[in-house]
């Protein structure tokens, strides 16, 4: 049996052969891949989730200096200001909108001798340092100068923006006022000036019916003083208290460094200077109790302002106008009105609150956590407290997604029908390289695109009157979740289109070789037959198409605005047209700046892994509907 | 059984037919008799299977293939005519294919396809037409209690009837059957083949097989094709024990094929 086994006969198997080394090298490659996702995962586990306790000490922090309980008056006093700001601004809207003609003829007048200047200033500045610097006014080079500035002031005459609401008769004067402006003057022409003074006499025309709004805004705002006083003196001392804290902190942990360098020292004396090192860095304990007790002294002041503030302000409140005769002037009265009594039920609870506060409640791990997942506020690098919440960033994702889908889907599906069911050959031959040709299009041109051309053109499409209708218009800013939206279905269609055009190609052909053989009109196998049995397949492109938008960064870290607020959802639809921030783009923006192994960089790692979770989960389903098909 | 007194189902007359430049038919002239099975035999590539499919004009999704010459007439009317609407014809001309292709819906989905497309029956008579259909098929017992299961879960056999009834539930009045059983094992096919004797009595059956044996089983009528051109057409029993062709024998011999 033995010798069998071990001598060479004539099948024997010759050592290490060609095809094993071949068959090993890609063996090896196809391991590698598997051991580098693993060790991503280790890595991302690892800096992330170091980031729940240390989130939960800045948060303890938080609460034994006393931050927490600065916060509660602090919120209510932020409330306040805010209300008082919808409130002017009513009051301003009011103003604008009943002098919205001269308002507009002032703004046309400006922005025409604006847009001369901004075009002749180089040239006239060239003459006009020539002049101070002491030049012979009649030499030839001033000639020159001069020369050059007229021809300029041509070019600029000849592309002046439109003024709808100047007079022809106007726009001639002013256009010749221009014309002949000497290159010393200074003061705005006469039609601008005239206009501007217009403007103003009408504003105080208009101010006057509203000198009662005016007094109850000013008294309004008034009335936040003696709170704000109170705000800000307690802000001086917590923060005193918790810089020590954190200085005691990072004092502990140069200590525990040093005592571990100690015990792996090997030499004596080198454990003896490490020893000493880690004794005289010994933190002295904090100070907490000192301060937190002269704090707890002021709980009744404070608990009387709150009720100061709210009796007066209650008072206030109802002496607000009814209704205003402006649109704008209106939507924002109505918003006051209706924030008003949650702002005073809330300032009804803060007593309590304040009273019943408490410097040593423990903080479990478990609010970090929930504080993290629920936290309406992503606050980083701020002077006062961190706040580390999801929600907005979760939230401006999500709303991006939603509008890149809703106009990738049909964009993208229906390409891929066309194309698949109805197109000729040639039709297919032209259509189908153009859509994958925008993959090839890099995402940080596409952002640029996006800024430079979509944006400017939606925002000034939404400062027409004829469009004044469409909700959240006029749009404040270019830059915002729609226009980030549209350029991520720009981007995930060409993935819908393919994938799509790919499950309905992998139709067998004897499904609507059997309906055509039924009798069945084109539009009707395909969508009887043909659709329906790519179906789960086409759901696998968009949900892939959705992993692409979600994991997109250079475009919505352009183009989203970057804004981390939750977008006020009280206009409606025209909430998808403010600016936010999103998953992705956080990362990007922030992790470049923040200190290695800080809280603020581990909370970045810990944004990763959950992005990493939703596309991984996505992908995952998108991969059971493909498996699906194919059976 | 050799001559019958209706007139023809289908009148071919002098027809060619080319995909592209190639000519796949020549000059071919037959009537297809009404009420009785026809089988088209020949081997591969002789043209049989394009001619089943000019009757229903399913030659129409192929790019440049078309009729150059000739005519076929289906109940007095020229096919190939522009005021022709494929639908209608199709709806009267079913078709059976090689490879059962039933689509991946429940058994009665299947059935009620064709109905459904055409809206030929209203929600309450569609479940009587559906279980006439599969009782036609010879199908209805073996599948009446599962009708809203997926038809993939049927065997080969039993989808081929399946398909079969599909095809029946529109009533058409010629089917044509493309290979029917060459994918289905001998049970299966011996099943199939009862089912075309019994359909014969109400439709006129055009089948094309590879096996002679079943051409000489279930049919009236042969028709034997060569390289593009119809070599000989007889009654099935004269075709097989007396070949008029020295084509014909050497092929039902198998000297070639």
């Amino acid at each position: 049996m033995s010798k069998t086994a071990s001598a060479p006969h004539r099948f024997n198997k010759s050592g290490l052969s060609l095809e094993k080394a071949i068959k090993f090298f890609f063996a090896s490659n196809a391991g590698l891949t598997i051991v580098i996702l693993v060790l991503i995962i280790v890595f991302l586990l690892k800096e992330g989730l170091g980031f729940f306790p240390g989130y939960r000490r800045e948060l303890e922090i938080y609460r034994i200096a006393g931050l927490e309980f600065v916060d509660l008056s602090r919120q209510n006093l932020t409330t306040h200001e805010q209300l008082a700001s919808v409130l002017n601004r009513a009051y301003y809207a009011e103003i604008n909108g009943k002098c919205a003609r001269e308002l507009k003829r002032s703004r046309e007048a400006a922005a025409l001798f604006n847009a001369f200047s901004d075009q002749t200033t180089a040239t006239r500045d060239l003459i006009l340092n020539n002049l101070t610097a002491g030049i012979d006014p009649d030499s030839e080079m001033l000639a020159t100068l001069r020369k050059n500035h007229a021809a300029n002031v041509q070019k600029a005459l000849a592309k002046l923006p439109p003024t709808p609401h100047l007079t022809l008769t106007e726009r001639t004067a002013l256009i010749d006022s221009l014309r002949s402006r000497d290159v010393t003057a200074k003061d705005d022409p006469p039609l601008v000036a005239t206009l501007t003074e217009q403007y103003a006499a009408a504003q105080q025309v208009q101010a006057k019916p509203l000198a009662g709004l005016r007094a109850t805004i000013d008294a309004f705002e008034a009335t936040g003083s003696d709170l704000s006083t109170l705000v800000s003196e307690m802000t001086t001392a917590v923060t005193a208290t918790k810089e020590s804290l954190q200085n005691a902190d990072i004092l502990e942990k140069d200590r525990k460094t040093l005592l571990a360098a100690a015990a792996r020292a090997k030499d004596p004396a080198e454990r003896a200077r490490l020893m000493a090192d880690a004794q005289a860095s010994l933190a002295e304990q904090a100070d907490i109790d000192g301060p937190m007790q002269s704090l707890m002294l002021r709980k009744p002041t404070c608990i009387e302002a709150h009720n100061a503030l709210r009796q007066t302000s209650s008072e206030i409140l109802t002496q607000l106008p009814t209704a205003l005769s402006q649109p704008e002037a209106e939507r924002l009265l109505r918003a006051a009105r209706k924030a008003a009594p949650v702002f005073l039920t809330t300032l009804g609870q803060a007593p309590g609150q304040i009273s019943q506060w408490r410097h040593d409640t423990r903080v479990p791990l478990s609010a970090a956590i929930r504080s993290f997942l629920t936290g309406k506020d992503w606050v980083t690098g701020g002077e006062w407290q961190d706040f580390y919440g999801i929600l907005p960033l979760l939230v401006g994702s999500l709303m991006i997604s939603m509008v890149a889908l809703c106009l990738a889907i049909p964009a993208g599906v229906g390409a891929a029908i066309y194309i698949n069911q109805f197109a000729s050959g040639h039709e297919q031959s032209l259509v189908k390289p153009v859509i994958e040709f925008i993959q090839a299009i890099p995402s940080v041109v596409l952002g640029f695109i996006g800024i430079l051309v979509f944006g400017s053109v939606l925002r000034d499409l939404s400062q027409l009157d004829s469009l004044a209708w469409v909700p959240g218009f006029p749009i404040e800013e270019r830059l915002n979740i729609f226009t980030a939206g549209c350029l991520l279905a720009l981007m995930s269609i060409p993935t819908i289109f393919s994938l799509a055009e790919d499950a309905l190609n992998n139709v067998p052909s004897a499904y609507s070789e059997a309906s055509d053989a039924l009798g069945a009109s084109r539009i009707q196998t395909s969508f009887r037959v043909v659709i329906p049995a790519a179906f789960s397949g086409i759901l696998a492109a968009v949900l892939l198409g959705l992993g692409r938008v979600i994991g997109e960064t250079m475009v919505v870290l352009l183009v989203a605005g970057n804004r981390i607020k939750i977008p006020d959802f009280s206009s409606g639809i025209g909430a998808f047209l403010q600016p936010s921030h999103t998953l992705t783009g956080i990362i990007a923006q922030e992790l470049g700046e923040v200190p290695l192994g800080s809280v603020h960089y581990r909370a970045l790692f810990v944004v990763g892994i959950l992005l990493f979770t939703i596309v991984l989960g996505i992908n995952a389903t998108a991969h059971k509907f493909v498996s699906r098909t194919q059976h | 059984m050799s001559v019958s007194p209706q007139p023809p189902a289908i009148q071919v007359r002098d027809m060619h037919f080319h995909y592209g430049p190639t000519c796949a038919l020549k000059a071919l002239t037959l009537d297809v008799a009404e009420r009785q099975v026809t089988a088209f035999i020949g081997p591969s590539g002789c043209g049989k299977s394009t001619l089943l499919r000019c009757f229903n004009r399913m030659n129409d999704e192929i790019p440049g293939a078309r009729v150059t010459q000739g005519s076929i007439h289906i109940g007095g009317i020229d096919i190939q005519d522009r005021s022709v609407d494929v639908v209608k014809l199709r709806r009267e001309v079913g078709m059976v294919f090689q490879k059962s292709n039933p689509f991946p819906r429940s058994i009665f989905d299947n059935v009620a396809f064709g109905l459904q497309l055409h809206r030929m029956a209203s929600r309450s008579i569609l479940v009587q037409a559906v279980e006439e259909a599969l009782v036609s098929a010879a199908l209805w017992d073996e599948v009446k209690d599962r009708l809203h299961e997926s038809a993939l879960g049927l065997s080969g056999g039993q989808q081929q009837r399946l398909c079969i009834a599909r095809s029946l539930a529109v009533k058409p009045r010629i089917i044509l059957m493309d290979e029917p059983c060459s994918a289905l094992d001998p049970i299966a096919t011996a099943k199939v083949e009862d089912l075309i004797r019994t359909l014969r009595q109400q439709y006129t059956i055009i089948i094309v097989t590879h096996s002679m044996q079943q051409a000489a089983r279930v049919s009236d009528h042969t028709a034997f094709f060569y390289l593009g051109e119809l070599i000989e057409f007889s009654g099935t029993l004269k075709l097989f024990s007396n070949p008029a062709h020295k084509l014909t024998e050497d092929y039902l011999r198998g000297t070639f094929g």
